[in-house]
């Protein structure tokens, strides 16, 4: 339990000190008005020249007691149209999934980029919702108008 | 001895045909007095010899045997490709034990495969914890010139602790052992036996742990190998029979800790019936069985559009839901024809009625034979259960017997093997049911009918001796002798009969499979 705080402790310093550019992650506020170090509330922009380009869409990561022997969970707020995400707005990604290619050394940094990348390049091989999936696989011109709708719903704040 | 020796000449004539005379003769051994010793024990070089055709060749391991093989392997391929014997382990698993092929692969593009193994190409310096310079531990971002670390060769640091709880969530949590990663993101290198030896060097029953999980994959990886499935029993079984053979042959072994099984599925033992045949069985029952009976015992199907009704109430004149085709539920004729006999038929004998009645019966026919299958199959398997009770108070038996009439233990083994054939025989007459079901009928079947027949009588007539109050007993035991013998003989016919005719493929079935 210490390893999970402290690691977040100094995710959050390293954060801080250093992001990406036009990404979010900050430790939500409990009703308290204290920080809750093992949920945060984050937002990733769709990269430049790609279709998600001018979207930033929200997402709350919430780390397991296990943090960082087991991933956390990426969740969209609400939950976004993508093949690679559930209905729930849970993100299917191997580096998020113990079984696969999570790796305790894996920072929220990586998690994030790695997130951002998928946004463009989703993974035909692990769908996740039947909606986006088909219109991916079977009508990619009537993906791309949701993908855009989708980016207009979703502005930069 | 007069009426064994006419025994045993009526058995051998049984037998002549197919050459296993000499197979079977065990459990009469106690009765033949030692003059015989030595034609005995030339029956068993006999057996030793010679298979019999439903008979499959396989050996038993024990998990040293197992750790053993693994050994000789790693050790040859470290001796041949000049790597560490803990890296040419993980080679061997990246293989899946595959030597030939493996060091073939290797000698072609060694810094792939040894890329592809999880290795790397780097083998210098020993594995060992130190205390680093200027070091920050990614994973708990502990830092300090007293932190121990730990790094395997492609350099990827940790603090002891973090690789250490690292292991643990992967062996104890996830059960891994061969493909354990290195921590590092995006890192495939394997971590190996030796560096985890050194970071769990406290904690035996971790490394216990890790040492079964290689063991469990390394049966799982040899197709020639597959462990018992009966409970905690630690042993695996080396058979040559591969997969594509399963269509000719029933390969049942038998473990040391006595269990029966087949080492194509691992259900208990079913010969005579293929794996693929009791597999669509044992579905079909799941599914069929109680439906079907139920269906034949309350419904009858639409003369017209053959849908299955079932009459839950009101008179006999029926229009079915379906094709509106009106019928008389008595004698399935149409109800036009009834005239004004309403409520009460009396018209067996009329053309519509027995036209209906015939196409009835056909429809039913495939459903009756399904039945007649099962409930013969059903009532083996009951049987065999009851039989294990029964097996169970053999020894009580025996011992009551012992104290009553005056015979030595050794004189009252023949209970235990009578009922050890007992049960033997009932699980195979219980498959050669589920066999029957799906042979389509020639002269071939007729034989096996009536070997099965054969076997069934005399199953039955020893399990009725064998039910006979304790006094009894004793004046029945050349009879229960006999039968037993008998009983076995007549299993070994059958089971070779079919075997063999397997074997050549000359059953024909009514199903694709």
């Amino acid at each position: 339990m210490s390893l999970c705080l402290n690691r977040l402790q100094e995710e959050r310093k390293q954060w801080r000190r250093d992001h990406p550019f036009g990404f979010v992650a900050k430790p939500q506020k409990t009703a308290q008005g204290t920080l809750d170090l093992k949920r945060w509330e984050c937002a990733v922009p769709g990269k430049k020249d790609t279709l998600w380009d001018g979207g930033i869409f929200k997402l709350d990561v919430i780390f397991p007691d296990e943090y960082p022997t087991k991933p956390p969970k990426c969740k969209f707020t609400p939950p976004l149209f993508h093949p690679n995400v559930y209905p729930s707005g849970t993100v299917c990604l191997s580096i998020l999934n113990e079984e696969e290619a999570w790796r305790p050394a894996i920072t929220i940094k990586q998690i994030l980029l790695g997130i951002q990348d998928l946004l463009n390049d989703p993974n035909p091989e692990s769908p996740a919702q039947a909606d986006a999936y088909n219109l991916f696989k079977k009508d990619r011109p009537a993906y791309e108008r949701r993908v855009k709708q989708v980016v207009k719903e979703n502005p930069p704040m | 001895m007069d009426s064994d020796d006419d025994f045993l000449s009526d058995v051998s004539s049984a037998g002549d045909f197919l050459d296993t005379q000499n197979s079977d003769d065990e459990s009469l051994g106690d009765d033949f007095g030692d003059d015989l010793d030595t034609g005995f024990s030339d029956d068993k070089d006999l057996i030793k010899q010679k298979r019999k055709p439903y008979e499959v060749e396989f050996k038993v391991l024990n998990p040293l045997d197992i750790q053993r093989e693994q050994d000789v392997q790693v050790d040859d391929v470290s001796a041949i490709l000049g790597l560490p014997p803990e890296s040419a382990a993980i080679l061997l698993r990246f293989g899946r034990w595959k030597q030939e092929k493996l060091i073939e692969g290797y000698m072609e593009h060694p810094e792939e495969t040894l890329e592809d193994a999880g290795l790397g190409t780097n083998f210098e310096g020993l594995a060992k914890t130190e205390k680093v310079a200027d070091f920050m531990c990614e994973i708990c971002c502990e830092e300090g010139p007293d932190l121990e670390t730990f790094a395997m060769r492609c350099g990827h640091r940790f603090c002891v602790d973090c690789y250490r709880h690292y292991l643990a969530q992967k062996i104890k949590e996830e059960g891994e052992a061969a493909r354990i990663e290195c921590p590092g993101d995006n890192c495939h290198r394997i971590v190996d036996s030796k560096s985890l030896e050194l970071l769990l060097a406290d904690n035996n029953a971790l490394q216990e742990r890790y040492r079964t999980l290689l063991t469990r994959t390394y049966v799982d990886d040899k197709d020639n190998l597959r462990w018992c499935p009966a409970p905690n029993c630690e042993y695996a079984v080396d058979c040559a029979v591969k997969a594509r053979d399963l269509r000719r042959i029933v390969p049942t072994v038998n473990c040391i800790c006595k269990h029966e099984f087949c080492f194509g599925c691992s259900l208990n033992d079913h010969q005579p019936t293929p794996c693929t045949l009791v597999k669509m069985w044992l579905k079909k029952c799941e599914d069929d069985s109680e439906t079907a009976n139920w269906i034949s015992a309350n419904t009858k199907e639409c003369p017209r559009c053959m849908s299955t009704i079932e009459k839950n109430g009101g008179c006999n004149h029926m229009t079915c839901r379906k094709c509106k085709h009106e019928f008389c539920w008595m004698c399935m004729g149409l109800w036009s024809e009834h005239g004004t006999s309403w409520y009460n038929c009396n018209r067996y004998e009329e053309k519509s009625g027995s036209d209906a009645r015939s196409a009835q019966a056909k429809s039913r026919a495939s459903l009756e034979r399904y039945l007649h299958y099962y409930n013969r199959y059903a009532n083996h398997e009951q049987s065999a259960k009851l039989d294990k009770d029964l097996y169970l108070k053999t020894e009580k038996k025996m011992t009551s017997l012992q104290s009553q009439s005056g015979l030595s233990w050794i004189e009252v083994q023949f209970l235990d093997t009578a009922s050890q054939a007992l049960q033997q025989c009932r699980q195979t007459l219980k498959w050669t049911y589920a066999f029957a079901f799906y042979l389509a009928r020639n002269n071939l079947t007729e034989i096996f009918e009536d070997n099965q027949k054969d076997l069934e009588m005399a199953v039955e007539s020893l399990s009725e001796m064998f039910e006979k109050p304790v006094p009894e007993l004793a004046k029945l035991k050349v009879d229960i002798l006999d039968k037993t013998a008998y009983c076995n003989k007549r299993r070994v016919i059958l089971l070779s009969d079919t075997a063999e005719n397997l074997k050549n493929g000359e059953w024909a079935f009514n199903v694709e499979w």
